[in-house]
């Protein structure tokens, strides 16, 4: 990876022994629109804003949430999309292009879907060796990954660090703080799925500038039936209509 | 040798600063306005224009040389806005892409393809230490046998757009508050009125009108979706339409 002449990690230690460069990533990642999801007790739902820098953009070429197999799919957060034009967005496209790689490798390998912790772990790992490795920066993305398996429904988030935690709903971003405390209020263990995409809808209003509407959001969800789907805009016109 | 932080060496080369910026891509971008030539890109209901200023700095340069508009393939355009030497290697890698998926593949490489093979270039550009961000802003066009009309905006921080209509360059923010009045209301414009709007939303942010020599304009239309720089007698013929209709 890299030239020679950068076999050096420019990740290194500071005197204090922190790695100074992930947490720029990580405050990268905080001025970045709000993202959140929440694991319902059948299926899970991710949610974000969706704001473009003008009306002259195409929405249409725009997608946030993806889908990395069948059932798993992931939304990330990233910096202002056009004043600091600091170049997240594509580090999510590097991170999404190598995840859905590395979930057919393993099922050419057990024909079997990848589990979502496995997939989410070898993730994490490549995050990591870019904070390791020699001649390359940290991804400024952090990635909520959604996704329905034998072990039932899950949602992890994983930071540019390489670390991954598992949750039952979380947030991301600019408001993160305000929509953790909202979730904390608001999520029960036996939500439907249909609940929590109410909640999400009513998260993401909470610090949302201007109004909301099905063009300046996406939201994607994983129900029982293990298909990861993302709402089109009249699907997510009807949610909105019911939290009104 | 290198602390990653602090450093100073967060301002050469493409590592985080505290605020969590890559201040190495955003200077990639002053260079791109550096350059001092805007361009405009407009999408119409069965076509796409762009344009950009022509500036010859030299009368003894020949004029013919100095172009920002590249044909890719025969049905895909590329505007390159910034630094010429950037943007020579940009078109020249995009040629060998765009031929590899036809060869690979078996049929022509669609806009969004290469307009996300460019941006995904870039990116590897701002993550990894040995190559500097280009200076280089591409708009390229063409015609998707699905989607139809397509302008993408490709910039060195990696992202990459499907835009309605777009500028680059020096006044890029007033061409871009021009452009947003005029497709306020989704507008389907027809070839000429693609066109001309390019042209007019240039002349209009540069406040003076040109000679057809000091602009270059590239098209795709549906009909025969070739990519075609237009001669001097065919911009002459717009920019007549446009000082009439004014």
């Amino acid at each position: 990876m890299g030239d020679s002449q950068y076999s050096f990690s420019l990740t290194t230690f500071s005197p204090s022994g922190k790695l100074v460069q992930i947490e720029h990533a990580l405050t990268a990642v905080g001025s970045g629109q709000t993202s959140l999801g929440i694991k319902a007790a059948n299926g899970v739902v991710i949610a974000t804003e969706k704001k473009l820098p003008s009306i002259l953009v195409d929405e249409t070429s725009v997608q946030k949430i993806q889908s990395l197999t069948p059932n798993i799919g992931v939304v990330y957060s990233i910096a202002n999309l056009y004043s600091l034009c600091s170049g997240m967005g594509p580090d999510s496209r590097v991170l999404i292009r190598k995840s859905r790689k590395q979930a057919e490798q393993y099922y050419r390998l057990y024909k079997e879907p990848i589990p979502v912790t496995q997939l989410v772990r070898e993730t994490a790992t490549v995050m990591q060796e870019f904070t390791q490795s020699g001649g390359v920066r940290p991804f400024g993305v952090s990635l909520l990954v959604a996704g329905f398996d034998d072990k039932g429904p899950q949602l992890y988030q994983v930071d540019p660090s390489g670390s991954y935690f598992s949750w039952k709903a979380s947030a991301m971003g600019k408001n993160v703080s305000n929509a953790k405390t909202f979730l904390e209020k608001r999520y029960t263990d036996d939500m439907e799925l249909d609940d929590a995409v109410h909640t999400a809808i009513l998260t993401l209003k909470e610090g949302f500038e201007g109004q909301i509407s099905s063009k300046n959001i996406e939201i994607g969800v994983i129900g029982s039936d293990k298909i990861f789907k993302v709402l089109t805009p009249s699907e997510i016109d009807d949610y909105l209509q019911e939290v009104e | 040798m290198s602390r990653g932080s602090g450093g100073g060496y967060d301002r050469h080369i493409t590592i985080f600063s505290p605020e969590g910026r890559l201040y190495q891509v955003e200077y990639a971008f002053k260079a791109v306005k550096a350059a001092g030539i805007t361009s405009i890109g407009v999408r119409g209901s069965d076509s796409v224009c762009v344009v950009t200023q022509k500036k010859v700095p030299d009368k003894l340069l020949d004029q013919s040389s100095v172009t920002h508009l590249f044909p890719i393939t025969k049905y895909l355009g590329l505007l390159a806005t910034g630094m010429t030497a950037d943007a020579r290697t940009l078109v020249q890698q995009a040629r060998n892409e765009a031929a590899e998926f036809r060869h690979r593949y078996g049929y022509e490489m669609p806009v969004d393809s290469l307009a996300r093979w460019i941006a995904d270039k870039s990116q590897v550009y701002t993550q990894h230490a040995y190559m500097r961000p280009l200076g280089v802003v591409a708009m390229v066009l063409g015609i998707d046998e699905e989607k139809g009309p397509q302008l993408f905006k490709c910039d060195p921080a990696g992202h990459f757009f499907g835009h309605k209509a777009t500028s680059v360059g020096g006044k890029e923010q007033e061409a871009i508050n021009f452009l947003e009045k005029k497709m306020k209301n989704d507008p389907a414009f027809s070839f000429e009125e693609t066109v001309q709007t390019a042209i007019s939303a240039l002349q209009s942010v540069l406040q003076e009108d040109f000679k057809a020599s000091e602009i270059e304009v590239g098209v795709v239309r549906k009909e025969d979706r070739i990519f075609k720089v237009l001669t001097t007698e065919e911009i002459d013929e717009h920019l007549t339409a446009i000082s009439e209709r004014d």
